[in-house]
Parts: structure tokens; C-alpha cells; sequence
């Protein structure tokens, strides 16, 4: 869930959109230089934003019954690095807020600073974390997918909390509530949505081995001819 | 049909024909009206001319309207009633202005989402995307956006197909074949649009185009009258405002 337009006071709008806007140019500045080395990663990046607009629709099974949908960044953040993440996220957010209404354009810095900065970096410092302390890639990325949905959780309610401080308790009697209800929710969902990314990284190191490899997540494997591995 | 219903009602519009420019002048100015002046009765009065503006000339279809507003819907009613439920010593109870607080929120953030709305339903992305260039985004951004708009119907086209199959071999029949048929299904559309990609470039690399897809964008001219009656229909809202408060 993305906080909706009008939902933040102005000034909060404001704080998180100058907040969020060093890291959404940064991610800009990551893409223009790609684009200028490799003319044709803009097709790649286009697709890899369009997935992750399109893996928020699938629809994930969860143990109550009910569906819940992906945040889609976790993915996104291991195949392609935060930065670039920075930017697709906000591409992403801002064809929800006006493809399907869900989000909005005030919001639009305090939902990238959840969705496209926070997500993905943590998602991706989990990751290099969990990789870098010998795990396998599929613990590694149900670590990446399950913390990236989390952390954007966490960081929306932090961000409601310090609109909406509670009038006895303040901003931490806020925060608890708002946590009560965005993140502790979203539990079961960011474990669903970590098997989710799971299944995918298995299936794509059957079907799209090659990809992987030139992305740098998989080693490129020994060939019989004698690789450079 | 494209599959995305505001995206539908934009094409179809009465005002997809008018300049980009002039309607994001007069929805920027309406989200920015409901977001400062108060609940009462700014953001009613943004809400109501949003909604008359969209349903009236530019005649989008008002179940595509009513059907947009359900998600933000959900999130503005959890949002609000977790903003002014109160935590203190005492337990949980109802912060003292808690109706006042609550409506005012739930008014914000309708009336931005209507003026919000407005826009989406009036504009297709593939006219707001040049306008991007023209407020200095990098082309390559522009462009790296234009390619996801492209190809993001192809994918909710494959999702689609590749669920419809699933579900018609009982891929969702429990929770571990529907986890199973989610991550697969995940994983079909994501090299689905790799492959898209490759062959978009090859077929663009053949025709001597290296650097994307170059179109020409359609120009639409800019209205005087409508710009005339923004900034008079703006100025109306401001002043009721300021004069009933």
C-alpha cells in the first residue's frame, strides 16, 4: 500500500520529496550513463521497470486466505543494484499513481523514499550480507525480497508516525500503531513474497541462466571447452 | 481494451485531444489547492469540481471513476482511523477531535485523489511523457519510461495468458501449488520481457535505429480559454474558502 495523494501534510510532503530526490537522480544519473555505454540496456531497463510494475500485480497466495500483491522491488534490487532501483521504482510509483490510482503525485517523494530507496537498499545489503557470509543465492534472495517488502513497510509507518504524532504518547505511541498496522500485517506477507522470489531465482537459473550470469548473480559455469571461470 | 481501465478512459476522453500542458496546469493546481487549503471547504469544493470537470466534458465513464477510487480508498480509511485512534496510559481510545481529525484527512485525500484522477482519466502517459523531456528530464530517463509504458501491456497481457493456463491445469488448487504457480509464473513473465527486449533492439538495430524508438510526439495546441478558466476556476475555490472559513 502506498500512501495516497493528499494523505501527508504539505510540509511532510515536501521534507520527503527533497529527501528521496538525491538518490532518484543519482539512480538517473546510473541510467544515463548506461545508456550512453550500452545504446540498447534502454530496452532492458524498460523491461526490467515494466516487470517490476507488472510483478505487482500477480497476485500472492497468503496462509489466510486472503491475497495480498508484492511489492516487486526486492527482485529488482538483486538483479539490478539499488541505484538503479532508485529510479525505476519512481517510474514504477508514478505509472500506479496514474495508470491505477494507488499512490499519488504529492506523495510521490515519500512513497519513492519507502518503495525505490529504502526497499531495495535493504533488500540488496541483505543480500551482499547473507552471500558475503557464504549463503546460497536462494536464501540470499529470500533474505533481499522478504526484508525489501518489510523495510518499505517499516518506513511508510515511520513516515505516518511522524505525520500524525499521537496526541498523549507522540511520535513513538504513533509509531507503534502505525507499525500494529502496516508492518507487523506484513509479516506473512514478506515471507510469501520472499518463497515468491525464491520460486522465481530457481526457475530463472533453469530458463535464464545466460542473463543471470551477465548480470553477475550466478558465476558463469565451467564449459566443457574451458571457460573463464 | 488495454486491460487498465483509467488508462482505457484516458484514450477514450473527451479532452485527449487537449494540450498535456493545460490539463496538468489546471490538476496540478487543483492537487495543490486540496493539499493547503483546509478540509472544509477547500477540499469538498476541489473534490466536487474534479469530479463535475471529469464526469461532465470530459465525459469519463463514472463506474471507471467510482472503480479507481476503491484502492486508495482502503488505504485512506485504514490510514485515517489508525491516525486518531489514541494510545496512552489508559489503553486505546478515540483521540479527543477524532471525527474532525479523521474527516479532514479522509477530505485531503479525496479530493487529491479526485484532481489526481482527473488527469489520469483525461491523459495518456504517452502524452505526459514528452512533457517530461521538456521539464529537463534526461532523454534517457524519458525514454527508459516510454519503454515501460510500452511493454507493460505486453507483460499484464502474458501474465494473464500464462495464469489463465495455470489455473485451467489446477495450478492454484492449493497453497503450495499456487506458490509454486506464482514464483513460475513470475519467472515466465520476467524472461518473456528480456526476450521482448532483445528482439525490439534487434528489429530497431536493423532499421539503422540505435538509440530506442524515436516518435514524433502529436502536437495538441494549448487553449487560451482553458487556461482562462483554470486560473479563474482556481481563483473561485481559493476565495469561497477563504470567505466561508
Amino acid at each position: 500500500m502506498h500512501i495516497a495523494e493528499g494523505f501527508l501534510p504539505a510540509g511532510h510532503a515536501a521534507a520527503w520529496t527533497v529527501a528521496a530526490a538525491p538518490f532518484v537522480v543519482h539512480g538517473a544519473r546510473a541510467v544515463v550513463k548506461e545508456v550512453r555505454e550500452n545504446p540498447d540496456s534502454t530496452l532492458l531497463l524498460g523491461a526490467a521497470g515494466a516487470f517490476t510494475f507488472v510483478l505487482s500485480a500477480i497476485k500472492l497466495p497468503s496462509v489466510t486466505g486472503s491475497s495480498s500483491h508484492p511489492t516487486g522491488t526486492g527482485p529488482g534490487a538483486v538483479l539490478f543494484r539499488p541505484p538503479v532501483m532508485a529510479l525505476l521504482g519512481t517510474v514504477v510509483l508514478l505509472f500506479q499513481a496514474l495508470l491505477l490510482a494507488h499512490g499519488g503525485l504529492t506523495t510521490l517523494g515519500a512513497n519513492a523514499f519507502a518503495f525505490a530507496v529504502v526497499g531495495p537498499w535493504a533488500g540488496y545489503g541483505a543480500y551482499r550480507l547473507a552471500r558475503g557470509a557464504g549463503a546460497g543465492l536462494l536464501p540470499a534472495v529470500f533474505a533481499a525480497v522478504a526484508l525489501a517488502d518489510l523495510a518499505t513497510y517499516v518506513t511508510t509507518s515511520v513516515q505516518l508516525a511522524l505525520a500524525f504524532p499521537d496526541a498523549e504518547s507522540g511520535v513513538a505511541g504513533a509509531l507503534l500503531k502505525f507499525l500494529g498496522v502496516f508492518a507487523l500485517t506484513q509479516i506473512p506477507l514478506a515471507i510469501g513474497e520472499g518463497l515468491l522470489g525464491v520460486l522465481l531465482f530457481r526457475a530463472l537459473t533453469t530458463n535464464a541462466r545466460p542473463e543471470l550470469e551477465r548480470l553477475g548473480i550466478l558465476a558463469p559455469a565451467p564449459t566443457p571447452t574451458g571457460g573463464s571461470a | 481494451m488495454s486491460g487498465l481501465a483509467v488508462d482505457d478512459a484516458a484514450w477514450a476522453s473527451a479532452w485527449r485531444r487537449r494540450a498535456p500542458g493545460d490539463k496538468v496546469l489546471l490538476c496540478g493546481g487543483l492537487v495543490v489547492t486540496a493539499l493547503v487549503l483546509p478540509a472544509w471547504p477547500g477540499s469538498v469544493l476541489v473534490a466536487v469540481v474534479a469530479v463535475v470537470l471529469a464526469l461532465g466534458p470530459a465525459r469519463v465513464p463514472a463506474a471507471t471513476f467510482a472503480r479507481a477510487v476503491r484502492w486508495p480508498l482502503a488505504f485512506v480509511a485504514v490510514g485515517a482511523l489508525t491516525a486518531v485512534v489514541e494510545v496512552g496510559s489508559g489503553g486505546i481510545g478515540w483521540a479527543p477531535d477524532a471525527a474532525a481529525r479523521a474527516g479532514s484527512l479522509v477530505g485531503h485525500a479525496l479530493a487529491g485523489g479526485a484532481a489526481v484522477l482527473l488527469l489520469a482519466t483525461t491523459t495518456p502517459m504517452s502524452d505526459l511523457l514528452p512533457a517530461l523531456r521538456r521539464a529537463r528530464v534526461p532523454a534517457a530517463v524519458v525514454e527508459v519510461s516510454s519503454v515501460v509504458y510500452r511493454l507493460l501491456f505486453v507483460l499484464l497481457d502474458s501474465l494473464r495468458a500464462v495464469r489463465e493456463a495455470q489455473a485451467a491445469r489446477m495450478g492454484y488448487s492449493s497453497l503450495r501449488r499456487s506458490h509454486r504457480s506464482s514464483g513460475a509464473l513470475a519467472a515466465a513473465v520476467l524472461t518473456r520481457s528480456w526476450d521482448r527486449a532483445r528482439r525490439m533492439q534487434a528489429g530497431l538495430a536493423g532499421r539503422g535505429m540505435e538509440t530506442g524508438l524515436r516518435v514524433l510526439p502529436e502536437v495538441l495546441p494549448s487553449s487560451r480559454l482553458f487556461l482562462a478558466a483554470t486560473a479563474a476556476g482556481l481563483a473561485a475555490i481559493v476565495t469561497t474558502s477563504a470567505v466561508l472559513t
